[in-house]
C-alpha cells in the first residue's frame, strides 16, 4: 500500500441541514479512525444547508477515503479537499490572561503588535481576540504564555477557496 | 384522501410493491398493526419469534428475490433486537427497510418507557436512517427509504416513527413523478481503452467475482466475459452461484478457505480482474502479499472501495453488469489454451475432499454433495456461520445467483433460520434449506416456531458435532489444543426440540443414513429438522492462517 507523509488537510463539506447531520459526519470519522484536528460548522447563506470545515490529519490515501466515504452520506451535497495555498484560512481565538499592575501595559502592547482586539478588562483579567491563520494564532499564544494564560478558546480553521 | 399515519405507511408499502413484511407487535406500533389488520388481504405479515428473526427474514427475502425486504418492530427493545440483523444486511449490502415505532413526539428525549434512540444506535450500520417528526413528511420519507435501500450500493435504511404520528390524520398524496435520472453511463472512455489494452496483453488472466455480480444481475455478462477472455473464474463467498460452479472455468472460492487451484492461479496469473467485490480481509488474507506481481483491474459501484484495502491499477466505477456488457461488446475472442490447461490440471490435482476417521462416519462433504444431487443443484441454501457455512459453500454445487444466502461480512451466527423463512416466503415453490451448526442453531432455534406456525416448509440441517467447530479449529492451530469454552456438551435432543415446536425431525448418524434420510425429509412439504451427527475433528480446509499469503494455504491438518 503506497502511503505518503502525513499532513493536515482541510475538508469542506456542504450538507443538508437535517437533524443529526453533524453526528453522521463525526461518527463516520471516528469509526473509520480518521483524526479530526478541528471542526467548524454553521448555516450557509441558504438556511437549508450547513457548511462544515474539518481539519484532518493523514496521508493522501486517507484523505481520498475521507472524501469518498463522506460523499456517500445521503445528506451530503458536496465535499472538497481544500489546498491551503489556494484558499483563505482563518481561525478565531479568545484568550484570557491574568492582569496585574506590572504586566498590564505589556499585555496591551503585544496585542497591538498583532492587531488583536481587547474585549474585556477586569481587575485581574483581560480577554483578547485575534483572527488569523494557525501560525499567527500559535505565535500569539506563545507570546502570552509567560503571562499566566487562564483560558484559551479557538474555533478551528475556516477556509474559503480564493 | 385523508388517512392516518399508519394507513399512509400501508399505502406506501403497496406503492413499493411490498407483499410481505416480517415483524413483531408492541405498544409503539399498535396503530401500525391495526392498519396491517385492515390491509391484511394485501399485505402478508409474518410474526417471528423474536425481532432479530424478523430482520434476518427480511434480509433473506431480499437476498433471494432482489426485492427490498421489510421488517417492523416496536420501540426500545423491539428496535434494538433488530440491530444485529440490520448490521448483517449492511455488511453484505442488502436492501432492507426497517420500520420502528417510537414513543410519542412529546415524550421523545425524556427516557420514556421503551424509548431508545434507534436512529443514533443504527447510524453506523444503515445506509441512512430517518426519525419522522411531521406526519406530512411520512409518505415521502418512506419512499426515500426504499429508493436509498435499493439503489447504487444497496443497504438497509431505518425509519423511526413516533406513535402519535401513526394516529394523526393527513392528506395522502401520490408520489411526485420521479426526477429524470441523470444516466451518465461511463464518462471514462480512456479507462475503458486502458482496460481493453490490459486485457489484450494478458496471457494468464484471473477473473474474480464478488457479491456485486449478484446485486447487479451480472451473472450472464460475467459468463460471457470469462469465455471471451478465455479466463478462469473464482468467486467470493458472497458470489456463490453468481457463476455456474459446474462450469469448467470455475476454480472455487478465493481467500481464507479458498481452493488450492485459486491460490495457484493467483500466484501465476498476470492480470487480476475483480468484479463487484470489496477485497475483504478474509479474501486478501495478507494485503501486502496479495497479487503484488500483476496489475489489478477493479470494477465496483462504490468508489470508496477503490484503494481502500488494496491499491489497484485501474478502477472502473459503475454497475458491474453494465460495465461487463460494455467490455464484452468491445472485447475480441481470446484464447489462453496453456493457461486453461494449467487450471484444469490443478483442479484435478487438488479437489476438495474430506475423509471420516471412521469408515462408516458421516462427512459434511458427502451430505452436501448428496443434497446437491437430490435437489438438482437447485435449492436455496441459507447458512449460519462457522465450519458448516464454509462446507456448504465448498460442497453444494451452486449454479444460479440468489441461491446461496449467508452472512459474509458480519458473520452472524443465528442468521440462517430467519433468513430461510424470508427466502421461502419470497420463493414459495423453491426448496429452501438452512445449513446450521449446533452452536448457531442454539442461538435462534426459536424461529422453528415461526416456520411451524405459518407452515413455511424450510429444512433445517444441523451439522451437530457438539463443539463450536470453527473456533475449535483455530484453537487447534494456534492455541495448542486449549479448547476454551468450545465444547458445547449441551446434550440437547434436537429431534425432541423440533418435535416440541411441532416440526418433523430425523437423525443422520452413519454414512448409510445420508441418502435415505435426506430423501425422506425432502419428500415432506413442511418444516423439518435433520440432526446430522458428525465428527468434531473434521476441519475446514484448505485454510490460510491469519497474516499468511493467500497463495499458500494449509492443505492438511
Amino acid at each position: 500500500m503506497t502511503t505518503t507523509a502525513e499532513k493536515e488537510y482541510i475538508i469542506s463539506i456542504l450538507a443538508k441541514n437535517n437533524p443529526g447531520v453533524l453526528l453522521r459526519i463525526s461518527g463516520l470519522f471516528s469509526r473509520r479512525c480518521y483524526n479530526i484536528l478541528s471542526i467548524v460548522a454553521a448555516q450557509t447563506e441558504n438556511t437549508e444547508y450547513s457548511r462544515i470545515l474539518i481539519v484532518v490529519q493523514g496521508d493522501d490515501r486517507i484523505v481520498r477515503q475521507v472524501d469518498k466515504q463522506v460523499s456517500k452520506l445521503v445528506d451530503i451535497e458536496q465535499v472538497d479537499v481544500l489546498d491551503p495555498k489556494s484558499a483563505v484560512v482563518r481561525e478565531h481565538l479568545l484568550i484570557k490572561v491574568e492582569r496585574t499592575m506590572q504586566n498590564s501595559e505589556k499585555l496591551v502592547e503585544m496585542a497591538n503588535v498583532f492587531h488583536a482586539n481587547i474585549l474585556s478588562v477586569e481587575a485581574n483579567t483581560m480577554i483578547l481576540e485575534l483572527t488569523g491563520d494557525a501560525t499567527t494564532i500559535n505565535s500569539f499564544i506563545e507570546l502570552y504564555n509567560p503571562y499566566h494564560v487562564l483560558k484559551i478558546l479557538r474555533t478551528g480553521a475556516m477556509a474559503m477557496p480564493k | 384522501m385523508v388517512l392516518t399515519g399508519a394507513q399512509v405507511i400501508m399505502e406506501c408499502l403497496l406503492e413499493q410493491g411490498v407483499d410481505t413484511v416480517f415483524g413483531y407487535p408492541g405498544g409503539a406500533v399498535l396503530n401500525i398493526y391495526d392498519a396491517l389488520y385492515e390491509y391484511r388481504d394485501r399485505i402478508n405479515h409474518i410474526r417471528t419469534a423474536h425481532e432479530q428473526g424478523a430482520a434476518h427474514a427480511a434480509d433473506g427475502y431480499a437476498r433471494s428475490s432482489g426485492k427490498t425486504g421489510v421488517c417492523i418492530a416496536t420501540s426500545g427493545p423491539g428496535a434494538t433486537n433488530l440491530v444485529t440483523g440490520i448490521a448483517t444486511a449492511y455488511m453484505d449490502s442488502v436492501p432492507v427497510v426497517a420500520i420502528t415505532g417510537n414513543v410519542n413526539l412529546d415524550l421523545l428525549g425524556l427516557d420514556s418507557f421503551q424509548e431508545v434512540d434507534i436512529t443514533g444506535i443504527t447510524m453506523p450500520i444503515t445506509k441512512h436512517n430517518f426519525l419522522v417528526k411531521d406526519v406530512r413528511k411520512l409518505a415521502d420519507t418512506i419512499r426515500a427509504a426504499f429508493r436509498i435501500a435499493n439503489s447504487g450500493r444497496k443497504g438497509p435504511v431505518l425509519v423511526d416513527i413516533p406513535k402519535d404520528l401513526t394516529a394523526q390524520k393527513v392528506e395522502f398524496l401520490p408520489p411526485a413523478p420521479p426526477e429524470q435520472e441523470k444516466h451518465h453511463l461511463f464518462p471514462f472512455e480512456q479507462r475503458f481503452e486502458q482496460a481493453l489494452q490490459m486485457l489484450e496483453k494478458a496471457e494468464r488472466p484471473f477473473v474474480y467475482a464478488g457479491g456485486g455480480v449478484i446485486a447487479s444481475g451480472a451473472s450472464e455478462a460475467l459468463k460471457t466475459f470469462a469465455e471471451r477472455l478465455d479466463a478462469p473464474v473464482a468467486c467470493s463467498l458472497m458470489c456463490q452461484g453468481g457463476f455456474d460452479q459446474t462450469d469448467s472455468r470455475y476454480m472455487g472460492m478465493l481467500g481464507m478457505h479458498g481452493t488450492n487451484t485459486a491460490a495457484l492461479a493467483i500466484k501465476n496469473c498476470d492480470l487480476f480482474v475483480a468484479v463487484g467485490t470489496r477485497f475483504s480481509d478474509r479474501v486478501l488474507c495478507n494485503a501486502k502479499s496479495f497479487a503484488q506481481h500483476c496489475p489489478i483491474i477493479q470494477i465496483d459501484i462504490d468508489s470508496a472501495e477503490f484503494n481502500k484495502n488494496i491499491d489497484v491499477d485501474l478502477k472502473l466505477k459503475g454497475d458491474a453488469r453494465e460495465i461487463l456488457e460494455e467490455l464484452n461488446r468491445r472485447l475480441p475472442q481470446h484464447t489462453h489454451a496453456d493457461w486453461m490447461a494449467n487450471i484444469a490440471a490443478w483442479k484435478a490435482d487438488y479437489p476438495l475432499s474430506q475423509t471420516a476417521s471412521d469408515p462408516n462416519g458421516v462427512t459434511p462433504q458427502e451430505v452436501l454433495e448428496t443434497l446437491s444431487d437430490l435437489t438438482n443443484d437447485d435449492a436455496i441454501i441459507c447458512t449460519d456461520v462457522g465450519q458448516h457455512q464454509m462446507w456448504a459453500a465448498q460442497f453444494y454445487r451452486f449454479r444460479h445467483p440468489r441461491q446461496f444466502i449467508s452472512s459474509g461480512g458480519l458473520g452472524t451466527m443465528g442468521f440462517g433460520l430467519g433468513a430461510a423463512l424470508g427466502a421461502q416466503v419470497a420463493n414459495p415453490d423453491a426448496r429452501v434449506i438452512n445449513i446450521a451448526g449446533d452452536g448457531s442453531f442454539h442461538m435462534n432455534c426459536n424461529e422453528l416456531a415461526t416456520a411451524v406456525a405459518y407452515n413455511i416448509p424450510v429444512m433445517e440441517l444441523v451439522f451437530n458435532n457438539s463443539v463450536l467447530g470453527m473456533v475449535r479449529q483455530w484453537q487447534k492451530l494456534f492455541y495448542d489444543n486449549r479448547f476454551s469454552q468450545t465444547d458445547l456438551d449441551k446434550n440437547t435432543d434436537f429431534v425432541k426440540l423440533a418435535e416440541a415446536f411441532g416440526a418433523k425431525a430425523f437423525v443422520i448418524q452413519t454414512k448409510a443414513d445420508i441418502r435415505p434420510v435426506l430423501e425422506q425429509a425432502l419428500a415432506l412439504r413442511e418444516p423439518v429438522l435433520i440432526d446430522c451427527r458428525i465428527d468434531k475433528d473434521v476441519n475446514v480446509l484448505p485454510m490460510v492462517p491469519a497474516g499468511a499469503s493467500v497463495e499458500s494455504p494449509i492443505l492438511e491438518m
